[in-house]
């Protein structure tokens, strides 16, 4: 089976699933209308039926290729510290916080410490000319 | 109609709408001449800061990012063969076998004229048809309206080359987003999770910010492209010769028109436009054996092509209310938070907003000429910054964007969430156009049938027996099966 699609499949069905069994917790229509429900039970059974199709031609298609993710631990990486930055947003210090989270984040990707931190210093500038003091958005 | 033109054009003439639109541009350029950076992802991520300012001068911005990226993006296309934006993959074909035999600049100078001559010629389809488009439009009921969007989310998932049970299941899920928030009709939350904040849907702006910038970087950095090798060091001449013009003028033509219909068709954009061109103009050229080594008219088919999908897509979108393509789609969003609903009646109720478009559309296109004509050798050194700090700026400026919608933390989440979903929808090649439209259409869908439904007083019948829904409903269950039909009907005659 070609996993990948084997994968995306079952995740497809899950939802779609889910959206059967909710809508029925949706309160029902009047006078043979439908009701909260009836769109959500709708989509959700066209899910699984599309999903079961793309189960049925991942099955057809034969090998095991999965997902292709070559830079695997960079892109984590990027992304684990990006979910530090988010989860700190509110804590105060925003220039301060962002250009730390920056230059860290291009260090990570492979610039030298000089250049990585002149990029974050130009880019949070840009960012807090543009926003807080240009259409006076609070960033903190 | 003559004093809204005035007006339309008068709102246009104001000092702040021009700074906004050159601005625009200049960063469409940026953003198009800078592989990776697309115009949907730049008009998704500057779409925030449009919010603070009158409609015009926000959709002078964007427009000005949409008109300027398509086509900067044929510079590193023709110098690099790297296509700026997915629209000027046809581009590379010939612009950079031009750029090899020392003809960039002319190459670089076509890219800049015809791109203008393709804007321009689908501008001229916009404000020809768009009125009698959104006349017609303007008979449509809610059943009407409600064929008209599945009729959208399956020509979607048609044209997925390949990719049609992918196509729709992205739309299903678009749908299945656009469920979160109150019920339509009966105000009944739905998948809100007691989040108030989810009462109003997800805001479509972080999600677009999610899955056209950040996934595009997690895309980048996961395949970590390296193409900052500029070979070509001088431009030669810029301007065409008369001669050259006469031998481009068909291609040219066919291309503008063909980038035109194709642009106006929901969901295929300049890149499908461009390619169809170049395809159309070979087939039509005594030289077919000189396409892709070079042709002139190969170049100007596919330039003329994938800009006059511009004013298609926005023929479109401004007389249905459905997007051409994904920055369309983003173009609908932004349009939305300003208080103005496209769909035939913009058309009624505000026509000089929508000569207004018409004009920004014009300024716009002959502003990224002279920028690409004079412009190209600055345009071409951007493509030696690092791709990092692209990377770390969209990042910035996506997180940034997203929270200033709405001052909310949890619109950040929503765009962090798009952008994974987005990363993983790349890997698993489903197309994130279906989502959007999905995403778009889905609540048009619903609050449409059920308002048929209680016209009809419940009445399901009654909605096939309407002419026109029946055309979108016939069309909408046939498309998705047209590409198995065309294959099942090859092989037999094979």
């Amino acid at each position: 089976m070609h996993r990948a699609d084997g994968v995306t499949a079952a995740a497809f069905a899950a939802l779609g699933a889910y959206l059967v069994a909710s809508g029925g917790g949706f309160p029902a229509g009047a006078g043979g209308l439908p009701g909260a429900g009836f769109f959500p039970q709708t989509i959700g059974a066209l899910m699984v039926v599309l999903a079961l199709g793309l189960l049925f031609k991942a099955r057809q298609r034969g090998g095991t290729a999965g997902f292709a993710f070559a830079n695997a631990t960079q892109t984590a990486g990027a992304a684990g510290m990006l979910l530090v930055y988010l989860a700190l947003w509110g804590t105060g210090f925003f220039p301060l916080r962002t250009v730390l989270f920056l230059t860290l984040l291009l260090k990570f990707l492979g610039q030298r410490w000089r250049s990585a931190a002149g990029a974050a210093l130009v880019l949070t500038t840009l960012a807090t000319a543009a926003f807080q003091y240009g259409l006076n958005v609070s960033l903190e | 109609m003559g004093a809204e033109l005035l007006a339309g054009l008068t709102a246009v003439l104001d000092w702040e709408v021009l700074g906004f639109l050159t601005a625009g541009v200049t960063l469409g350029a940026i953003f198009g001449a800078l592989p990776g950076l697309t115009a949907t992802m730049g008009v998704a991520v500057l779409t925030p800061l449009t919010f603070w300012v009158s409609a015009e001068q926000g959709l002078a911005m964007l427009l000005g990012i949409y008109c300027g990226a398509i086509p900067a993006g044929g510079i590193p296309a023709i110098l690099i063969n790297v296509p700026g934006t997915p629209a000027s993959i046809a581009t590379s074909w010939d612009g950079y076998a031009l750029a090899r035999q020392g003809r960039a600049g002319l190459a670089l100078g076509i890219n800049a004229l015809l791109s203008a001559v393709g804007q321009l010629t689908s501008i001229l389809f916009l404000a020809l048809l768009a009125f009698p488009i959104a006349g017609f439009a303007l008979k449509f009921g809610p059943a009407e309206y409600f064929g008209l969007a599945l009729f959208g989310i399956s020509l979607m998932a048609g044209i997925s080359k390949g990719r049609v049970l992918k196509g729709l299941l992205a739309g299903t899920l678009g749908l299945a987003l656009a469920l979160v928030g109150l019920d339509p009709m009966t105000a009944y939350p739905r998948y809100t999770f007691g989040m108030s904040e989810f009462l109003d849907g997800i805001s479509f702006v972080p999600v677009m910010i999610g899955l056209f910038g950040l996934a595009e970087v997690f895309v980048q950095i996961s395949e970590r492209h390296s193409i900052r090798e500029l070979p070509v060091k001088a431009l030669g001449r810029i301007l065409p010769r008369r001669d050259e013009w006469k031998k481009m003028l068909p291609s040219m033509l066919s291309g503008a028109g063909l980038g035109t219909i194709v642009g106006a068709i929901p969901a295929s954009g300049g890149d499908i436009g461009s390619v169809i061109a170049w395809e159309q103009a070979r087939r039509i050229s005594p030289d077919k054996e000189e396409f892709g080594k070079g042709s002139l008219r190969g170049l100007a088919a596919s330039c003329a092509a994938c800009n006059g999908a511009i004013g298609g897509a926005m023929t479109t979108m401004l007389t249905l209310g459905i997007p051409g393509d994904a920055v369309s789609a983003i173009l609908i969003g932004a349009l939305l938070i300003h208080g103005i609903q496209p769909g035939p009646l913009l058309f009624q109720n505000n026509r000089a907003f929508v000569f207004s478009i018409v004009f920004l559309l014009v300024f716009a296109s002959l502003l990224i000429m002279l920028i690409g004509l004079v412009g190209a050798r600055p345009l071409a050194g951007i493509l030696r910054i690092p791709s990092p700090w692209l990377w770390a700026g969209i990042v910035l400026f996506g997180t940034v964007g997203a929270y200033a919608l709405n001052n909310a933390v949890v619109d950040i989440w929503v765009m962090f969430a798009a952008g994974i979903a987005g990363f993983f929808f790349r890997k698993a090649q489903i197309p994130l156009g279906s989502l959007v439209l999905g995403l778009i259409l889905g609540p048009m869908m619903e609050a449409n049938l059920r308002r048929a439904l209680i016209i009809g007083r419940g009445d399901w019948s009654g909605i096939p027996t309407r002419p026109i829904v029946l055309f979108f409903l016939i069309a909408a269950v046939l498309l998705p099966v047209l590409p198995w039909i065309r294959s099942k009907l090859f092989k037999r005659g094979e």
